[in-house]
């Protein structure tokens, strides 16, 4: 494959906390890789694109998450996703997107269903959790960096595992574990954007969505920048 | 304590800290004078005409605008530069005056209006801003509603385009509802006032709900934040019978011109995603300095670099410094632009040959560091 799509999904309502700059992190990655990435910006008016390889969504408020479940849960979109999971697609999601792919959530005090695509739930809890937070992933082998800011209070049912470990921060609310994964689909609450300050995460998405093993890149700048960060948090 | 004793006492501190630690002490005699008598604030407002200024971007320089604005009608006190919390109104307080212009934070204004009843507040615009402070932008906007319909003496003066301000200006009894003819807004997909998707054609927006930039008080001409806050200001003004300043747009960007290295520095404040924009369509030149730390008055989270397109950098001359220097370096590399990385600003101006124009676009805490030194 020398061509994938990037959906970034409500951009215009999961863009608030910087999360965006993943889907530029991936095609700024795959280049070094030999493969040409098209990003492809939904709306909340859009239909989702049936042949996404990396599906991202972000961190959001309150109001804007519930109108991107409403848009997610509208037609035929949540069956795309669906059959996007089955051939293997990645889905990354932070914060409030990382709520909405879950079975439950909370938003302006209303308990909604979300999308059911990872086995958590969340519930608002009462103090906001905002600041640096460290993670070490078995799922990936190395530490993430990255930045929280929610109230959020995620619990993992028997499907889903931890996605990372947290060494430096509270993360799922518990101050034990961040995020959850299941196959491809990836959850976390670290913003950043996650991709940015990990850009060996990118090359794992790559890798997971193309079902190629990629040589390492040569990219000092990016490795300094995750090397630091990693080590002052 | 009596307040006039809790004056004397605030201001001997501030004596005090000048003399003995050479700091400003303004924000000293707010801090001591709110420690010891804390309605100072109401007890102070009462008998001047109080005008409160607030706002993302542009707090400082439309309250120097309004100050100069209203000074011809009377004596006018005034916050000390960018001192926008309960202490730096209450230190403006302790000077004896007819008009009081305040700058205030997005966050505190609900407490200043509730204590110093302002004659006056006017919102310039409400973007994404420190998020790790404000949380959300929607929080801060439901805050300003709630004062705003809790305060019917006060005249609420905003740039209806954003669609926050709106709903300020919609809870309130008296407002004056100003537009520049519609501006995109990057925190207006979702309707504040019914959290519905709102409809945008192109610059315009109009919620079923009935928030909309579409009904103006008054109409102005589109143009820079700058010439907008002037024009808001010179509104203030009319209000309490001024004569309107010319704007000059210029002196109104909070930028301050320097000779660092032998190199001639345009220094301009910038701060987060609305103002980096608005800052970058000024770089006109060839060469920029790029300053970006992350103290709390920055916001901690250098996430929102990545809001901004610095698109309009490329082919130019990029340096960056500052302790967050690699985030911005990183960021402008992804989006292809390679900059050189300093370790100090006197580092990065070395760079640039002797008699070189640079543009500076510097973190808040970096901005006062240079703007003071």
């Amino acid at each position: 494959m020398s061509q994938i799509k990037i959906v970034r999904i409500h951009n215009e309502l999961l863009g608030t906390y910087g999360d965006q700059g993943n889907a530029e992190v991936l095609e700024f990655r795959a280049k070094f890789h030999g493969i040409t990435a098209n990003i492809v910006d939904v709306t909340y008016n859009d239909d989702l694109p049936t042949n996404g390889d990396i599906y991202l969504l972000g961190g959001a408020e309150d109001a804007a998450q519930l109108l991107s479940l409403e848009a997610l849960q509208r037609g035929d979109n949540l069956n795309i996703l669906h059959m996007a999971i089955e051939r293997g697609a990645v889905i990354l999601a932070v914060c409030a997107g990382f709520q909405i792919i879950g079975n439950r959530f909370v938003a302006n005090g209303q308990e909604v269903d979300g999308l059911g695509l990872l086995d958590v739930t969340s519930v608002p809890g009462d103090k906001r959790f905002v600041g640096d937070i460290k993670t070490t992933s078995s799922v990936l082998g190395f530490e993430l960096t990255g930045f929280e800011n929610h109230m959020g209070r995620t619990i993992l049912g028997p499907t889903a595992q931890a996605f990372g470990k947290v060494i430096t921060g509270h993360g799922n609310g518990d101050s034990k574990y961040d995020g959850a994964v299941s196959g491809n689909i990836f959850g976390t609450y670290m913003h950043g954007p996650i991709l940015a300050r990990n850009p060996e995460f990118a090359d794992l998405l790559l890798t997971r969505a193309t079902g190629r093993k990629y040589a390492q890149i040569t990219d000092p700048l990016a490795l300094k920048y995750a090397t630091w960060r990693r080590k002052v948090i | 304590m009596r307040l006039k004793l809790s004056i004397f006492i605030a201001k001997f501190s501030a004596l005090l800290s000048k003399k003995l630690l050479r700091r400003t002490g303004e924000t000293i005699a707010g801090r001591v004078l709110l420690a010891l008598y804390p309605k100072a604030i109401s007890e102070l407002a009462k008998g001047k005409k109080i005008i409160c200024v607030s706002g993302t971007n542009g707090k400082t320089s439309t309250t120097k605008a309004l100050v100069s604005i209203i000074s011809k009608l009377g004596s006018v006190a005034t916050s000390p530069s960018g001192s926008n919390l309960e202490r730096g109104v209450a230190a403006a307080l302790m000077t004896k005056s007819d008009y009081a212009v305040l700058e205030v934070d997005e966050l505190h204004l609900s407490r200043v209006i509730e204590e110093a009843k302002p004659k006056v507040v006017l919102l310039l615009n409400l973007t994404r801003d420190q998020l790790h402070r404000m949380h959300e932008v929607k929080r801060v906007a439901d805050r300003w509603a709630k004062s705003a319909s809790a305060a019917p003496e006060t005249l609420f003066v905003g740039d209806i385009d954003d669609p926050f301000v709106a709903l300020a200006l919609n809870s309130a009894a008296q407002s004056q509802r100003i537009s520049f003819g519609g501006s995109k807004h990057q925190d207006g997909a979702v309707c504040p006032s019914c959290g519905k998707y709102l409809k945008w054609i192109r610059n315009n927006y109009k919620c079923a709900c009935g928030l909309s930039n579409s009904n103006p008080d008054e109409t102005f001409e589109s143009g820079s934040a700058a010439y907008k806050n002037a024009t808001m200001a010179n509104v203030v003004g009319k209000f309490f019978g001024a004569k309107p300043i010319a704007i000059d747009e210029k002196s109104l960007e909070r930028s301050v011109d320097q000779i660092r290295k032998g190199v001639k520095a345009n220094i301009r404040l910038t701060k987060n995603p609305a103002s980096w924009t608005e800052a970058l369509k000024s770089i006109t030149g060839e060469n920029a300095v790029l300053i970006v730390n992350a103290r709390e008055v920055d916001g901690i989270d250098t996430s929102w670099l990545w809001d901004i397109s610095f698109s309009g950098l490329s082919g130019k001359r990029i340096v960056v410094c500052g302790e967050r220097a690699l985030d911005i370096a990183y960021r402008l590399h992804v989006e292809g632009i390679e900059a050189e990385i300093a370790s100090n600003f006197d580092d990065a101006m070395a760079k640039f040959e002797s008699g070189a124009d640079v543009h500076v676009l510097a973190a808040y805490t970096a901005f006062h560091e240079l703007v003071n030194s």
